[in-house]
């Protein structure tokens, strides 16, 4: 399974290594996010410093669509579906290593997220190790319930539309929970932010769990 | 079948105007005022919206398990989640208009009603699902994976919801202040539980009669063209 | 204020409406398939 998971994540980010999708259109596409934020939020009034935390994550959940979207658009060209389906590959492994694609992926937009947080909202980098932590627990669900929604939706026409509409309200307490412990972190507080980090690991474990089982039946009706 | 439905719909009637009359009969409270009345309608809609969407959960584990499979456990999840959305909005809208003389604001953050729109989005994205064309077995089993996915998140969200609110507020901001009320109050709050359960029940009934005479008809719309195909090939080979 | 009885109205307002059209919904369909 863990081979087959390798040689997937491998190909997705291959795919992104060539076609640069992520790093020239989602990268931009985050970063704009943050600056409209603050054309919504008074920049002057500390809003922006304070709120920090919850508009990165936001940020980075919508970023996460999109990088959900583009992990299964990968396959609709050419019946590429079919043959993965048809490749005689672990499902699980397919599922793990789509997710972690996109965990990779991901995690490389946090770290240039969150230094654009630093310089246009003003706030420092406080608690790294509960920072780093939060980052990769959210991301790692966010990551698994985005592919087995995405797998969900990959064939149908009305994708684009439904796949935000499903995995949104699903990803809300990750949201909850990896911006009140980051807020924890940069606040100084960090023993605060275990139980959300622990609600982050939860998350996480029951969708990759559900991933790994439900991920092969999926496929095939997909 | 029409017995039933008439039996559980005459109780449900009944049991609903009753709730309404003695709920709008409650005298008001010191810290309520009138708005005590709320009281009968609103935790029962609360309550009738987790019904609905338990029901669905439950109704969808059963249509995947491969020995209980059967389409209409699909109709039952369908039927309780499209009656389930018109609870959970009634939910909000009932919070809603209750907090906005409680609080003086149209809406509270408060862990129920947060939950609550959760929920409802849950709900919708589920029905959009649904409504995707398609072979309805493949359509139910997608449906029926989506719930599976939307309810394993309902406790992480309570709890994320619950944590995030008492960080701030203590337990004080709640709608309903239950410990300070007299059996009178908790009586018709029962009966408003016991009504919105009958309604529900009724509801889902007649909804769920809905999804299997929709399959009929599609069944039937099948047969037919075939039928018409089959008689085309028919005259066909006749002429020639 | 009157604010219980729009709630209780929307409440019976609604339930009532998605009732009938749930009703006859159904009823259409048993005339149609026959």
């Amino acid at each position: 399974m863990l081979r087959d998971a390798a040689l997937v994540a491998g190909k997705d980010l291959r795919i992104e290594a060539r076609s640069r999708v992520a790093s020239n259109q989602v990268a931009p596409f985050a970063v704009l996010v943050l600056l409209l934020f603050a054309f919504a939020l008074d920049p002057d009034r500390g809003v922006l410093a304070r709120t920090a935390p919850g508009l990165f994550w936001v940020a980075v959940l919508f970023s996460g669509l999109l990088a959900v979207q583009r992990s299964f658009s990968l396959e609709s060209a050419d019946n590429a579906r079919d043959g993965l389906r048809l490749s005689g590959l672990d499902p699980a492994g397919i599922f793990l290593g789509k997710a972690g694609a996109i965990v990779v992926q991901m995690l490389a937009l946090e770290v240039i997220l969150a230094g654009f947080v630093t310089l246009m909202y003003g706030r420092h980098l406080h608690g790294p190790a509960i920072l780093i932590i939060t980052c990769v627990a959210a991301t790692a669900g966010m990551a698994a319930s985005g592919t087995l929604y995405g797998v969900l939706a990959a064939g149908l026409r009305v994708r684009e539309t439904l796949l935000p509409l499903l995995l949104l309200p699903v990803v809300a307490p990750v949201l909850l929970a990896a911006t009140r412990a980051s807020e924890s972190a940069l606040d100084g507080a960090g023993s605060e932010a275990w139980p959300w980090v622990r609600l982050l690991g939860v998350f996480a474990v029951i969708y990759v769990t559900f991933g790994i089982l439900a991920f092969g039946p999926l496929l095939e009706e997909a | 079948m029409n017995a039933t439905s008439r039996l559980l719909g005459g109780a449900a009637l009944i049991s609903l105007v009753t709730t309404v009359v003695l709920g709008l009969g409650l005298p008001p409270t010191v810290e309520q005022g009138q708005y005590v009345k709320f009281i009968a309608i609103h935790p029962p809609l609360a309550w009738a919206a987790y019904l609905s969407f338990g029901v669905t959960a439950v109704a969808s584990i059963l249509y995947l398990v491969p020995r209980t499979r059967h389409r209409r456990w699909d109709h039952i999840a369908g039927a309780s989640a499209e009656v389930g959305v018109v609870f959970t909005a009634l939910t909000l809208v009932t919070g809603s208009i209750w907090g906005r003389p409680t609080w003086g604001v149209w809406w509270v953050w408060d862990a129920r009603l947060t939950l609550t729109a959760l929920m409802l989005f849950l709900f919708l994205g589920y029905l959009a699902l649904r409504r995707v064309a398609g072979d309805p077995d493949t359509r139910a089993r997608r449906s029926a994976v989506a719930a599976i996915l939307a309810v394993l998140v309902v406790p992480i969200d309570h709890f994320a919801v619950q944590w995030w609110r008492t960080l701030h507020q203590g337990q004080s901001l709640t709608m309903t202040p239950q410990k300070n009320l007299d059996g009178n109050y908790i009586a018709v709050m029962l009966l408003g539980f016991l009504a919105m359960t009958l309604v529900y029940a009724w509801l889902t009934l007649q909804r769920y009669w809905v999804e299997e005479l929709e399959d009929e008809v599609g069944d039937q719309g099948l047969q037919n063209a075939l039928a018409e195909r089959r008689a085309e090939a028919g005259a066909g080979a006749g002429v020639r | 204020m009157r604010y219980v009885g729009a709630g209780y109205g929307i409440s019976l307002v609604v339930i009532a409406g998605y009732a009938v059209r749930v009703v006859t919904r159904a009823r259409s369909l048993r005339r149609g398939s026959r």
